[in-house]
């Protein structure tokens, strides 16, 4: 390595000068960042990547001991590195440029689209258990059960060519095969729907109210109840820049943002509760959302064990419990027009199961579980459902 | 601490080296000292212990030798202390469960496993104090007599988890006496830049595929196919980490050495443009082979007592270099092989080999280390019969898969850059610059320092973006 090019007697030293302006450089830069770091003020929470970040480390005997401290540490030093979001575009356009269209589990698909790829399914008999178990222990009310393919499946021509993908389609047949209570494929609608609306969003996991409506009409044909037509809602595009979940994953801010609408049927007389912060509005929607950085959480003001909704205008005096993940969120405002009262269920924080209260509450006739596929194997709320 | 992390790479090794250079000479090495200790506890809290211990037990022996070894007797007597309590130690921590777990198999026990943790660097730093003593008792070295210069060379942070296994005797001089110049300055940091690039934006990433494609063939899904050049892709992706991550860490060690004014030999030399087994070996982790050439292979009379007694140290030889990359049974295979195949070069075609197109001789020698580390990656029987199944075609897999093309499509540039930068191009580069005129050469400089600059700055973003970067040795 020494006097790389080192010529007659060594005369010539430019290149010993570069090298050595290289050196300084490096320092330099590494110097530099050291101490940007020291000076920032740190962030609590990076909107860039929808997470809170690690905290300065709170030293005990007992975590250095297990190699915790350092670790945590570690953490809280990535976390607060200066220009951090640039640095995560960075890799992610880089990978991109060099040909990769699979980064950490998101396909960079055709039309801008970043889609998350299906991992293989490892819980599915412990998710045909909890849903027997559940159907099994509801006395009166109609059980019914969708499962909602996501964008791997129904835009799988958007993915890069040769993808590997699972079929999301198999592990739904095989749940609805062994289940012997009502189950709805909207599949077919999806795929009907897609040719008019975006039904997924670009850069999130969820669906669009599009998806969710397309679902919906699909719930009705199942139920016999006549949907309405979209022609009877306000449409209202809320906001055009929302980053959503899967675009933290990557943090490049060359990928464009998504818009979301939202449909509200004007004739709609509604008394939304949140039992938990014993909160009373008349709107399914929280717009103050729309500030944040996670701005899906608008529907159904984000995350809550038990809503009761109550529309006095619906088409019948029915009564829906629903048992869901988030995509459930933008369906309930099109579920709502043809039930007097819908109780929506969050099962991760729903202590005791919902079957009780649905029992206890002989006038619910219509129980609708709804999961997306995607995140179903993962699904901690399975667990909370019996 | 690892190298490739933010904190050591804009924290640790910055104050460590402003401090070292700042302080006058005479307390360079207690600074060295002061943060190697830090570097270890840093992942070690606890069996930071064992390696003071190990290192006060070969000083104290090298002092007694050198007092009271006054016959060739008293001299081994000291050496034996020496190595059966480093032995016993790495034996301990390291192969005592290995041990049980082979009882329990062949006598049809069930005795309890102690399930220690490995501490980091033991076969390191025990290999290290051992040879400090064979040297002294073959007076080949000086006895060192201040403990805190001795546990400097034991711990130095450069070399202490990850290699080379720098000798006492290789940096004895450079321990009391060494000239810490600019230059040295320069080309340590470009060096140890070097190492890290290799192992950041290269190693972790070819491990990646290595990981996808050892994770398809985990996962009984149809969709998930691994054909026959898909397994073999595999395969050669794990040897490309292994080669990069390692040698890696020896370019940063190097590098960090030189920066602080120690100079440690070259630990790879371009093992995968090899053209034969023996090749190879001299190539690969030279440090370690030439450890167990000169303290093993030589004393047990190398080949020069007859072919039985040859064959004997093979197999002596090769099934402790196993042993010591894990305890486990498919490293002592993957010794083994290399010691059959060795053997074969020596008695039965090595001329020959010798005399056939250079190309056929590299390809020969790549699939056997590709298929070797087969047999080192995987611990369990059970999963090396199935890789090596999905390798051959026998479990029913076809020759090739559309999985293939989706590999290829998303990792070619990184593959290639793998595979040329595995040969000796960047040496070869430079002596073609050699006969460049002048503003030839200092475009070309400009062209490297460009290149350092941005691939620097790619590099931070990868740690920052806290993907996949594994420590390979713990098992070592």
């Amino acid at each position: 390595m020494k006097n790389q090019f080192t010529v007659n007697g060594g005369e010539d030293r430019q290149p010993q000068i570069i090298q050595s302006i290289t050196a300084v450089f490096l320092t330099a830069f590494v110097l530099l960042f050291a101490l940007a770091f020291i000076l920032m003020e740190k962030q609590e929470f990076s909107e860039g990547e929808n997470r809170y970040l690690e905290k300065f480390p709170e030293f005990t005997f007992e975590d250095l001991k297990e190699g915790k401290y350092t670790e945590k540490l570690q953490s809280y030093l990535s976390d607060h590195f200066p220009l951090r979001d640039m640095f995560m575009g960075l890799k992610a356009e880089t990978e991109i440029a060099l040909g990769k269209r699979e980064i950490g589990g998101v396909y960079i698909a055709k039309d801008g689209y970043l889609i998350e790829d299906y991992a293989a399914p490892e819980n599915t008999d412990k998710i045909v258990g909890q849903f027997e178990k559940f159907e099994e222990s509801v006395n009166s009310a109609e059980v019914s059960l969708m499962l909602v393919p996501t964008a791997v499946t129904v835009y799988e021509e958007k993915l890069p060519a040769l993808a590997p993908v699972r079929s999301q389609l198999e592990t739904r047949d095989e749940i609805y095969g062994r289940l012997d209570f009502s189950t709805i494929d909207c599949y077919d609608a999806l795929m009907e729907a897609k040719k008019e609306n975006e039904l997924y969003y670009r850069t999130d996991h969820h669906w669009t109210g599009y998806g969710a409506y397309a679902a919906y009409t699909a719930y009705c044909e199942a139920k016999k109840i006549t949907p309405l037509p979209l022609s009877r809602f306000e449409i209202t595009e809320v906001s055009t820049d929302f980053k959503g979940t899967v675009y933290s994953k990557l943090n490049d801010a060359k990928i464009k943002s998504d818009t979301i609408t939202v449909f509200e049927n004007p004739e709609n007389r509604l008394t939304v509760y949140y039992e938990d912060k014993k909160e009373t509005t008349d709107s399914l929607y929280n717009f103050e959302y729309l500030d944040k950085k996670d701005k899906y959480s608008m529907f159904l003001n984000n995350i809550h064990p038990f809503i009761e909704i109550t529309n006095e205008t619906a088409d019948s005096d029915k009564e829906l419990a629903v048992i869901k993940d988030s995509y459930a969120n933008c369906m309930v405002p099109f579920l709502v027009n043809h039930y007097r009262k819908v109780y929506v269920f969050d099962t991760r924080y729903y202590k005791g199961g919902p079957s009780g209260f649905i029992n206890e509450n002989g006038q619910i006739t219509d129980v609708l579980l709804l999961y997306n596929m995607n995140t179903l194997d993962g699904d901690l709320g399975i667990g909370g459902i019996y | 601490m690892v190298f490739s992390s933010i904190p050591f790479l804009f924290f640790f090794l910055p104050a460590c080296l402003i401090l070292y250079y700042l302080v006058p000479y005479k307390v360079k090495n207690y600074v060295l000292l002061a943060f190697s200790l830090i570097f270890y506890a840093w992942g070690e809290p606890v069996y930071i212990v064992l390696m003071l211990f190990a290192s006060a037990v070969d000083y104290t022996n090298g002092l007694l030798m050198e007092r009271f070894g006054t016959s060739a007797g008293r001299r081994k007597l000291f050496l034996c202390a020496s190595v059966v309590i480093n032995l016993s130690m790495l034996g301990f921590f390291k192969y005592a469960d290995f041990l049980v777990e082979t009882v329990n198999v062949l006598l049809r026990l069930s005795v309890k496993p102690l399930g220690l943790g490995l501490p980091v660097g033991i076969s390191f730093f025990t290999f290290q104090t051992m040879s400090y003593s064979v040297d002294l008792y073959r007076k080949n070295v000086k006895v060192e007599k201040n403990y805190f210069t001795y546990l400097t060379y034991v711990s130095m942070f450069p070399q202490l988890i990850a290699g080379p296994i720098v000798r006492f005797a290789t940096v004895n001089e450079e321990l009391h006496k060494r000239h810490i110049g600019w230059n040295d300055f320069v080309q340590g940091t470009l060096r140890f830049m070097q190492g890290l690039f290799k192992k950041v934006l290269i190693a972790n990433n070819v491990g990646a595929l290595w990981e996808t494609i050892k994770g398809a063939q985990a996962v009984s899904v149809s969709v998930e196919n691994v054909s026959v050049a898909t397994a073999w892709l595999g395969a050669l992706c794990f040897t490309l980490q292994l080669y990069f991550d390692f040698s890696a860490y020896s370019d940063m060690a190097i590098g960090m050495g030189q920066m602080l004014g120690c100079h440690y030999p070259e630990n790879f030399r371009y093992p995968l443009s090899s053209v034969s087994v023996t090749d190879f070996w001299r190539r690969w982790h030279i440090s370690l082979s030439t450890w167990f050439r000169d303290y093993v292979y030589i004393p047990l009379g190398g080949n020069r007592a007859g072919t039985v007694r040859h064959l004997r140290n093979m197999f002596v030889v090769w099934f402790l270099t196993g042993l010591w990359h894990g305890a486990a049974w498919n490293f002592v295979l993957w010794g083994l092989y290399y010691g059959v195949l060795l053997t074969l070069e020596k008695y039965v075609w090595g001329e020959k080999l010798a005399k056939l197109p250079g190309w056929i001789c590299h390809l020969y020698a790549v699939v056997i280390v590709v298929f070797g580390f087969v047999i080192f990656v995987f611990d369990d029987m059970g999963q090396l019969g199935a890789y090596l199944a999905l390798m051959f075609g026998v479990s029913g897999n076809g020759l090739l898969g559309s999985e293939l093309f989706w590999y290829i499509k998303n990792y070619a540039p990184l593959l290639i850059a793998a595979v040329l930068l595995s040969f000796p191009l960047y040496p070869f580069l430079k002596r073609k610059a050699e006969s460049l005129p002048r503003w030839g050469k200092t475009a070309l400089s400009l062209i490297g320092a460009a290149g350092y600059a941005a691939l620097f700055v790619l590099t931070t973003a990868y740690l920052v973006n806290d993907t996949y970067n594994p420590f390979l040795y713990f098992r070592f």
